[in-house]
């Protein structure tokens, strides 16, 4: 919740690159301070889970192969569950991209006379931006999931894919409900902001007609839905209203409900470190006298079949959403959500943003990891998230060499600079003789060079780098051949004469850079 | 209408497109690649599901009704155990405790389920509001896991319809020892499907219903700083009668 000016962007076609859009995070101290104690908490108790069952990893191998399985027979798998779902009273909606998405949600809520609708927390709903788009198209949004409420009221935007709220703490969320629900005398207490946001949804879960879901699975054998959640609001907007719409990812199908044994045991230890989520609804079709009579399911490609298409990165698609990548992402921790320009950050957001943007846009998050590889360890389906981080990276740069702009990227002309140079001794030799010109007016009085000019500026804007030494190793070499042949090459003075001059051992100039840098 | 087929030909079509001729990774991308990435199709995928985790549990009948209790009472539910020739008292007993006096209680409840002294509103198609205006519900179960003290309904006649557990702030839930379960895949040998050809399913495996709702623990919201806090909007006082039968 900070200045308007730092309001965060998810739209990755606008959004700023990870590293400048990371800043105002960065600076941001309160910030900083709720992520990293969320994610404490919350890894805490996820390691306490996962460690008391004994097989986890059995799990995560079932869950894999399931959701591998899944992909590789999708269209057949989707086309049953519409089968299903249909013949059990449901009506199924494709939708190729995210304008067909929301135009389809209109139309059907057009249908309905719906001027307000109520929302389950739904990430997918997001991506495809609705909201907004059902606001300007004149249909009043309410989110009912509390974090959502929070961000809604608070005018400020998810920064988690499970508790999108994480980054504000509980006096902000004083502040944004004193002042959005009129309740002056409202504490910090989470025990009374809860009570606040019941009171304050209850009349709208009774009152509004037409609901608003995503949904954590598709069950292609039964036509099936599956939504889990904690707080009761998700079971409100699957129960009360009339109409029902779910927008699914295409990528949400399981092909059996027994596959639901293995996915359900991984999702709400790995998402909210719980043994089981509270709430776990499933519903097929229409049932008469129990729940929504009218119901639609929308299902949403926005991308996701492009990324089917490729072999390694197809395992993208294997994402079941619950964030243990971004809980134990070290540069997620840093940074917050907002920094990744998407509804989906983290290590996840790193690679399926780009590849739902086919490349068009957030081609610096693949960029945004270390790849260390921890998000690899935890991730309940085994993505292996540095693999594909890597491919991206090779895409995105091969992508920028083949365009004009890549003149203007000193980088780039550096590198090619380079291959000429290298690729000829006589060039070679006169660009070394250049070059320890250049760097005698850069290397300061201690040996050291604390700032290089252009490119070279990313190297020393965090670190130094040691002066050239007063020869070059060709020119050493020269003189030693010349020596040994006048002297006749007598071992012990040739190591004497190394290791006399510090510049020459290896050894002895690491440990002397090692103590000037402790000096400074 | 003709846009909206279009757009399934279109999904589908790009999804069976992709899937039958994946390509190679990244920017290896030779035709040797794609044609072996083709062919090797059906090898990348397993043919079977490797299912090596914990499918049945081995505790003893009180080891596995003592842990269902245990975590239970970790996601702050109330427990009390009691005979079957008890169970009435046990139910006016939680009742009375609750200082509540208006109950739903669906259709198919036991009659001896219902204590004297209290007003009980029977669930048969009970308007909206009216539910709302108990303040709480009792019912039975179809099942309880023990490994994630997890209660499933599949809204059957002593179940009730959804709303019922839903509105009311506080829901009785009586389970039975012998529906409960020591792990997950347990209750999902109980369910069959329409076309299951799977030999695993119990004997007495009841069907699938359309409505199934899984309840662990009061609801819960851990969205303001991860902290657990028990009530939102579902009910906010969950009682279990654990029957030893």
């Amino acid at each position: 919740m900070s200045a308007a000016t730092d309001h965060p962007v998810l739209d990755p076609a606008l959004a700023p690159p990870f590293p400048m859009a990371a800043l105002p995070v960065l600076r941001n101290v309160q910030l900083r301070k709720n992520v990293a104690h969320a994610i404490d908490v919350i890894q805490t108790k996820r390691a306490r889970l996962v460690e008391e069952k004994t097989d986890w990893h059995a799990l995560r191998t079932a869950a894999a192969a399931i959701k591998d399985e899944t992909l590789a027979n999708l269209g057949a798998y989707l086309e049953q569950f519409e089968e299903r779902c249909t013949a059990a009273g449901g009506h199924v909606h494709w939708a190729a991209d995210a304008a067909e998405a929301r135009r389809i949600i209109l139309e059907l809520l057009r249908e309905e006379g719906a001027d307000e609708v109520i929302k389950i927390k739904t990430m997918t709903s997001a991506e495809i931006q609705l909201n907004p788009f059902l606001e300007a198209a004149g249909v009043r949004a309410y989110e009912t999931d509390l974090a959502e409420i929070i961000l809604q009221l608070g005018h400020g935007e998810p920064s988690h894919i499970v508790v999108p709220a994480l980054h504000v703490n509980r006096s902000q969320v004083r502040d944004i409900f004193a002042r959005t629900m009129g309740l002056k005398d409202l504490t910090d207490d989470p025990k009374a902001l809860t009570a606040a946001a019941r009171n304050y949804l209850r009349q709208k879960f009774l009152d509004v007609p037409t609901a608003i879901s995503g949904a954590n699975f598709l069950v292609a054998e039964t036509g099936g839905v599956v939504v889990v959640e904690s707080e009761g609001n998700g079971r409100m907007c699957l129960t009360l209203p009339k109409t029902l719409i779910t927008l699914a990812g295409i990528e949400k199908v399981v092909p059996r409900f027994a596959d639901l044994e293995v996915m359900l045991q991984l999702l709400a230890r790995s998402a909210t470190g719980e043994r089981m989520n509270p709430y776990t609804s499933l519903w097929t079709g229409v049932t008469k006298g129990d729940g929504p009579q009218n119901f639609h399911v929308v299902l949403l490609d926005n991308g996701r079949s492009s990324i089917l298409a490729r072999k390694t990165e197809r395992q993208t698609l294997r994402c079941i959403r619950c964030a243990a990548c971004m809980n134990t992402c070290p540069v997620y921790r840093q940074t917050g959500g907002h920094a990744y320009g998407s509804v989906y950050p983290g290590p996840i957001g790193a690679i399926l943003t780009p590849q739902l943007e086919q490349l068009r846009h957030a081609q610096s998050l693949p960029f945004a990891s270390s790849l260390c590889g921890a998000c690899y360890e935890v991730c309940p389906v085994k993505i292996n998230i540095p693999e594909i981080l890597i491919d991206l990276r090779a895409r995105v740069t091969d992508q920028e060499r083949h365009t004009v702009g890549k003149f203007f990227d000193p980088m780039y002309v550096g590198l090619r600079a380079a291959n000429v140079i290298f690729s000829r001794a006589w060039l070679f030799h006169f660009a070394q003789w250049a070059g320890r010109i250049g760097a005698k007016l850069v290397t300061r009085r201690d040996g050291w060079i604390h700032s290089l000019p252009s490119v070279g500026a990313k190297w020393t804007q965090t670190r130094d780098l040691r002066g050239l030494p007063k020869q070059t190793f060709h020119a050493w070499w020269a003189e030693r051949k010349a020596a040994s042949q006048q002297v006749g090459g007598s071992a012990s003075q040739r190591v004497g004469d190394a290791a006399s001059d510090p510049t020459l051992s290896p050894k002895s100039g690491e440990k002397g850079g090692a103590t000037s840098r402790e000096a400074r | 209408m003709s846009a909206v087929a279009d757009s399934r030909k279109k999904v589908l079509e790009a999804v069976n497109m992709a899937t039958g001729a994946a390509t190679g990774a990244g920017t290896a991308g030779s035709a040797t690649r794609n044609a072996a990435a083709t062919a090797g199709k059906a090898a990348e995928v397993p043919a079977e599901i490797p299912r090596g985790y914990v499918r049945r549990g081995d505790m003893t009948a009180s080891a596995r009704h003592e842990r269902f209790v245990e975590r239970l009472r970790e996601y702050d539910a109330e427990v009390v155990e009691c005979e079957p020739e008890g169970l009435a008292a046990a139910i006016a007993a939680q009742l009375a405790a609750s200082g509540r006096r208006t109950f739903v209680a669906p259709e198919g409840l036991p009659a001896a389920w219902l204590a004297p002294g209290f007003d009980w509103k029977i669930d048969g198609n009970l308007e909206v509001r009216d539910v709302e205006q108990a303040e709480g519900v009792v019912t039975a179960c179809f099942c309880g896991v023990a490994d994630s003290g997890t209660i499933v309904l599949h809204h059957g006649p002593a179940e009730g319809r959804r709303v019922i557990t839903l509105l009311p702030d506080w829901h009785l839930c009586i389970v039975r020892a012998s529906q409960v379960v020591e792990t997950l895949p347990e209750y999902f040998d109980r369910c069959a499907i329409r076309d299951q050809r799977s030999e695993t399913r119990d004997q007495g495996a009841e069907k699938l219903p359309a409505l199934v709702t899984w309840i662990s623990g009061p609801s819960a919201t851990a969205d303001i700083e991860m902290t657990r806090i028990k009530g939102v909007h579902g009910p906010r006082f969950l009682n279990v009668i654990l029957v030893r039968d």
